[in-house]
C-alpha cells in the first residue's frame, strides 16, 4: 500500500512536470497563432500575447490568396510523396541484398555506406557535383539527393537480417526468386520498418531547406520552407517611403500566419504516425 | 488479408505515381537542363544578347521581394532606362548571413556575380586574390556620373582601404551625404506639461522626470517610458552622444580622442556616459527592458504612445507619427532633440558619411562585360533617373494618381526587388526631401512634414567622425572585437547596475589585451594613410 502511494506520487509528479514542459513548448505556438489573427494596430503596438487583439482574418486572407504559397506547398507535397516512395523502393532494394550474409560483396558495400556517414562531403565539391548533374534550378534536386540515406539503409538492413531464414527457405523451395521473395514475402511483413523509414524520409523531404537554398534560385520552384523564409525575412532598418497602406496586416502578422500554415500539415499527420517513431527507435537498437 | 490488399494498393499507387512522375519529370528535366545551360552560359560568357543588350547579374539586398528574371517587367524597365539587362536571382538575405554563404559558394564555384554587394569584410580577401576588377581608371572614364557624385575625399578613403596597399579603387562605398540618425522627442508631451525644449543635460533629465511622473499622454496611468533603447545598448545615441561618444546605431566608432584615433568604447567619454546612463536606469527614467527590447518591442512601445524620447532616423518620424495616430488616435508632434552636452563634453550625433560598401565588380577580361557594368554604374548614379528608379514599374511598384506616379505600399507577393536603389546607397538630403514631398497628401501632410522638418533640423547637431569608412579588415582575426562581444557584456551590466562603473577600467584593459592593441595599431595606420 505504501509503495503504491509512493508510485502514484512519483507518477503524478512526472505528469505534472511533463505538463509544464508541454505548456512551455505550447506557449510560443499559441502566441504565433494569436499574432496571425491580430490587427495591424495590435501588431504595431506589440501587445499581442496569447490571445488575438483586434481579431481579423486579413493576414490569412492575404497568404491564402497568394498563388505562390500554394504552388510552393504543392511542390513540397509532391516532392515529399514521390521522394518517399522512390526512397523506400531504392532503400529496400539495396538493404535486402546487404542483409544476406552469403552476398560476398556485401561487407565492402556496407563499408562504403558507412564512410559517407562519417565523412560528410564538403559544401563546394558537393555543390559542383550536384550542379554538374544538371540539377541546379531543377525540381528533381528536391528528390534525388535524398532518396538514399545511410542511416535509414542500415535500419532497414538490420530489420531484414532478423527475418526468419526458414520462411525464406520455404519460399525458395516453392520456387520464389530473390525479387519475388522481396516483394511477396519480405516487404509485406515489414510494415513497421517501411513506415518508420518512410516517415524519416518524408520528414526530411518536407523540411528540406538547405538543399533548395543552395540549388534553387528560381522563385517558381521554391519549396514551402524556402517560400516561408522569403515571406518572413525581416525588413531592413530603413523603411521604404511609400503610400500609406490600408491593409490590416503587418510583416509580423503575415509571418505568423505563414508559419502556422506550414506547420498545420505536420501537426495534422503527426498524431497518427507518432507510434511508429517509437518503433523506429527500437528497430535501430536491436542489432548493429 | 486486409493488409495484403492495402499493400498491393500502395504498390500500385506507387507504380502509377512513379511512372507518371517519371514522364513528367523527364519532360521537365529537358526543359530545365536547357534553361540551366543557358543560365550557365550567360554567367560564364556573360552575354546573352537580346537586341544589343548585355545582361549582367547583380547581387544585393533582397528582404523577400520577387527576383528579377530575364524578360520580366522590371528587367525590361531597367533595360529601357540603362541599356543594360539587369538580372538578380532571389538570394535569401537573412541579415547578410545566408547571403554571404550563398555568395561564397558561387564564388568558389567560379561563378561570381558580375557586380555585387560584399558583406562581412569579404572584399579584402577577394581584392588580394585578384578576383575583383580594378576600377581606378575605369570609373572616371566610363562612369563619370558615379565618379563625380561621390566626393573626392571618399574616393581617397576607398584608396586607403585597398588591402594590397597600392591605393587602387576596388570598392564603391555607400555614402550618406547628410546626418541621418539623431535623437527624437515628443514636442506635444513637452507642450502638455508646459515644458520647454531642454538645452542642457540637467534640463533633459528634468524633462524625463516630468515625462515619468506627470502623465504627458494624459491617459491617467503612469505608463510612460521617458526614454530607452534596444538590446546590446543600441539605439541610444541621444544619450551616448552627450558625452561625445561616436556610435552609430549602437556600434561604437573610431574617432579622435586625446589626439589619436581611438575606439570610442574604450574612452573616458564612454565611461562617463555609461555611469550617467546607469544612474538614469536606477531612477527608472530608462525603459527597464531597454537591454531586452528587439526592434518590434521597442517600436511597439513608441507606437503605443508610451515613449517620450528616443534615437531614430528623423526622416522616418512620420512613420511613428502615423502609427501612433492609427493605434491611439493621438496626433503626435515628433521633433528632433537637439544634441545636448554633458558638463565638460561637446555633444553631437554621429554622422557616418561612408557606411559600408555598395558594390564591387568581378574581375574579367571580357570588354563587353566591363562596358555593361560601367554603363550600369553610370546610369545608377545618374540623378535624373533616380525618381524613375524610385517609382519603379507602374502598376507593380507605383500607380498614377493625379498625373503623378505614387509609390504603392510594400508587397512581397507581387513586387520584384528594386535592384537599383541609388537613393539609399548614395543618399542625399535633397532627394530624400523630394521623395517625402512626393508622399504629401492632404491626409498625410501633418506627419510627412514632421519628417522633412526634423531631417533638416538634425543637420545642425551632427558631426562627421575621423573613423568614417574604416574597413572591417582592421579587425583582422579579432572577430570578438569586431562583434563588440566584450563591450556589450560590460556596457549592459554597468547600465543595469550589476557591475559598478569601476569595472569599466577592467573592460578597457581586457579589450586591449584581447586584440584591441593590434586593432588600434591597424586602425591608426589606416587613418595615417587616409590623411597623408
Amino acid at each position: 500500500m505504501r509503495e503504491s502511494i509512493k508510485d502514484r506520487l512519483f507518477q503524478g509528479s512526472i505528469t505534472f512536470v511533463l505538463c509544464i514542459l508541454g505548456a512551455i513548448a505550447l506557449i510560443p505556438l499559441i502566441s504565433v497563432v494569436a499574432m496571425s489573427f491580430s490587427s495591424k494596430a495590435a501588431a504595431d503596438m506589440n501587445i499581442v500575447n496569447l490571445w488575438p487583439v483586434g481579431f481579423t482574418l486579413a493576414s490569412w486572407n492575404y497568404i491564402l490568396t497568394d498563388g505562390g504559397l500554394w504552388r510552393a506547398f504543392f511542390i513540397t507535397l509532391t516532392s515529399t510523396i514521390i521522394g518517399t516512395i522512390l526512397a523506400l523502393t531504392i532503400t529496400s532494394l539495396m538493404a535486402y541484398p546487404l542483409s544476406k550474409s552469403n552476398f560476398l560483396m556485401g561487407r565492402g558495400l556496407v563499408l562504403f555506406v558507412i564512410i559517407t556517414m562519417i565523412f560528410k562531403a564538403p559544401v563546394v565539391p558537393y555543390f559542383l557535383t550536384i550542379r554538374g548533374m544538371g540539377l541546379f534550378n531543377n525540381p528533381l534536386v528536391l528528390v534525388l539527393p535524398h532518396i538514399l540515406t545511410a542511416y535509414n539503409l542500415i535500419i532497414m538492413r538490420t530489420f531484414f537480417k532478423q527475418f526468419p531464414e526458414e520462411v525464406e527457405e520455404a519460399a525458395k523451395i516453392d520456387g520464389c526468386g530473390y525479387f519475388q521473395m522481396l516483394y511477396k514475402i519480405i516487404l509485406p511483413s515489414s510494415k513497421a520498418v517501411l513506415t518508420t523509414v518512410g516517415l524519416f524520409y518524408a520528414v526530411t523531404l518536407w523540411n528540406q531547406f538547405q538543399h533548395p537554398l543552395m540549388f534553387i534560385q528560381k522563385a517558381d520552384l521554391f519549396p514551402l520552407q524556402l517560400k516561408i523564409r522569403q515571406l518572413i525575412s525581416g525588413g531592413s532598418e530603413m523603411a521604404n517611403i511609400t503610400m500609406m497602406s490600408n491593409a490590416n496586416y503587418t510583416e509580423s502578422t503575415l509571418s505568423a500566419a505563414t508559419v502556422v500554415f506550414a506547420i498545420i500539415p505536420i501537426i495534422a499527420i503527426y498524431p497518427w504516425l507518432q507510434k511508429y517513431f517509437a518503433q523506429g527507435a527500437m528497430l535501430g537498437s536491436v542489432k548493429g | 488479408m486486409k493488409w495484403k490488399k492495402s499493400i498491393s494498393m500502395l504498390c500500385m499507387g506507387a507504380l502509377l505515381i512513379t511512372s507518371l512522375s517519371g514522364c513528367g519529370s523527364k519532360a521537365d528535366n529537358k526543359n530545365e537542363t536547357s534553361n540551366e545551360k543557358e543560365n550557365t552560359e550567360s554567367s560564364v560568357t556573360g552575354e546573352q544578347n537580346s537586341g544589343d543588350v548585355t545582361d549582367i547579374e547583380v547581387w544585393g539586398t533582397n528582404t523577400g521581394y520577387l527576383p528579377v528574371e530575364k524578360g520580366s517587367q522590371l528587367y525590361n524597365f531597367y533595360k529601357d532606362l540603362t541599356g543594360v539587362g539587369v538580372i538578380q536571382p532571389y538570394v535569401e538575405w537573412n541579415g547578410g548571413t545566408t547571403y554571404q554563404e550563398q555568395l561564397n559558394l558561387r564564388i568558389a564555384a567560379g561563378e561570381m556575380p558580375d557586380i555585387f554587394t560584399p558583406v562581412g569584410g569579404m572584399e579584402a580577401g577577394l581584392i588580394e586574390s585578384g578576383a575583383l576588377l580594378d576600377l581606378t581608371d575605369l570609373l572616371p572614364k566610363y562612369a563619370p556620373n558615379l565618379w563625380n557624385l561621390i566626393p573626392a575625399k571618399v574616393w581617397d578613403v576607398m584608396r586607403a582601404n585597398d588591402p594590397s596597399g597600392q591605393g587602387r579603387i576596388y570598392t564603391i562605398p555607400n555614402v550618406i551625404n547628410y546626418g541621418r540618425n539623431g535623437g527624437m522627442i515628443r514636442q506635444d508631451w513637452l507642450d502638455a506639461l508646459n515644458l520647454k525644449m531642454p538645452e542642457t543635460q540637467e534640463e533633459y533629465v528634468n524633462v524625463l522626470r516630468a515625462f515619468k511622473n506627470d502623465d504627458p499622454n494624459g491617459n491617467g496611468i503612469h505608463d510612460e517610458i521617458p526614454t530607452g533603447g534596444r538590446a546590446e545598448a543600441r539605439w541610444m545615441e541621444h544619450l551616448f552622444g552627450m558625452y561625445g561618444v561616436a556610435t552609430w546605431e549602437g556600434y561604437p566608432q573610431w574617432d579622435i580622442y586625446d589626439g589619436k584615433l581611438t575606439y570610442s568604447a574604450v574612452t573616458p567619454n564612454m565611461r562617463d556616459a555609461l555611469e550617467w546612463i546607469a544612474s538614469l536606469y536606477k531612477e527608472g527614467l530608462i525603459d527597464s527592458e531597454s537591454l531586452l527590447n528587439d526592434k518590434a518591442a521597442w517600436d511597439g512601445k513608441i507606437n503605443s504612445n508610451l515613449v517620450g524620447s528616443w534615437t531614430h532616423l528623423p526622416q522616418e518620424a512620420y512613420i511613428s507619427a502615423e502609427t501612433i495616430e492609427k493605434t491611439t488616435g493621438v496626433k503626435p508632434n515628433i521633433v528632433t532633440l537637439p544634441a545636448l552636452s554633458a558638463p565638460g563634453y561637446e555633444g553631437y550625433y554621429t554622422a557616418m558619411n561612408i557606411s559600408g560598401i555598395s558594390y564591387v565588380v568581378a574581375n574579367t577580361d571580357d570588354e563587353e562585360k566591363i562596358q555593361a557594368v560601367m554603363k550600369y554604374l553610370n546610369a545608377w548614379a545618374d540623378k535624373s533617373l533616380w525618381n524613375d528608379y524610385y517609382t519603379g514599374v507602374e502598376g507593380m511598384h507605383s500607380k498614377l494618381i493625379d498625373g503623378k506616379l505614387k509609390k504603392l505600399p510594400d508587397d512581397k507577393k507581387s513586387q520584384q526587388n528594386l535592384v537599383m536603389v541609388p537613393y539609399n546607397m548614395i543618399a542625399d538630403l535633397d532627394f530624400m526631401t523630394q521623395m517625402l514631398e512626393g508622399e504629401k497628401t492632404p491626409e498625410r501632410e501633418w506627419a510627412v512634414s514632421q519628417s522633412i522638418r526634423d531631417m533638416q533640423d538634425n543637420q545642425k547637431y551632427v558631426k562627421s567622425i575621423a573613423g568614417d569608412g574604416i574597413p572591417s579588415s582592421v579587425y583582422g582575426d579579432y572577430s570578438d572585437i569586431q562583434n563588440r562581444t566584450l563591450y556589450i557584456e560590460y556596457a549592459s551590466k554597468i547600465i543595469i547596475g550589476e557591475y559598478p562603473i569601476e569595472k569599466f577600467d577592467e573592460f578597457v584593459e581586457k579589450w586591449y589585451a584581447s586584440g584591441g592593441e593590434e586593432v588600434t595599431k591597424k586602425a591608426r595606420a589606416w587613418y595615417d594613410s587616409v590623411t597623408k
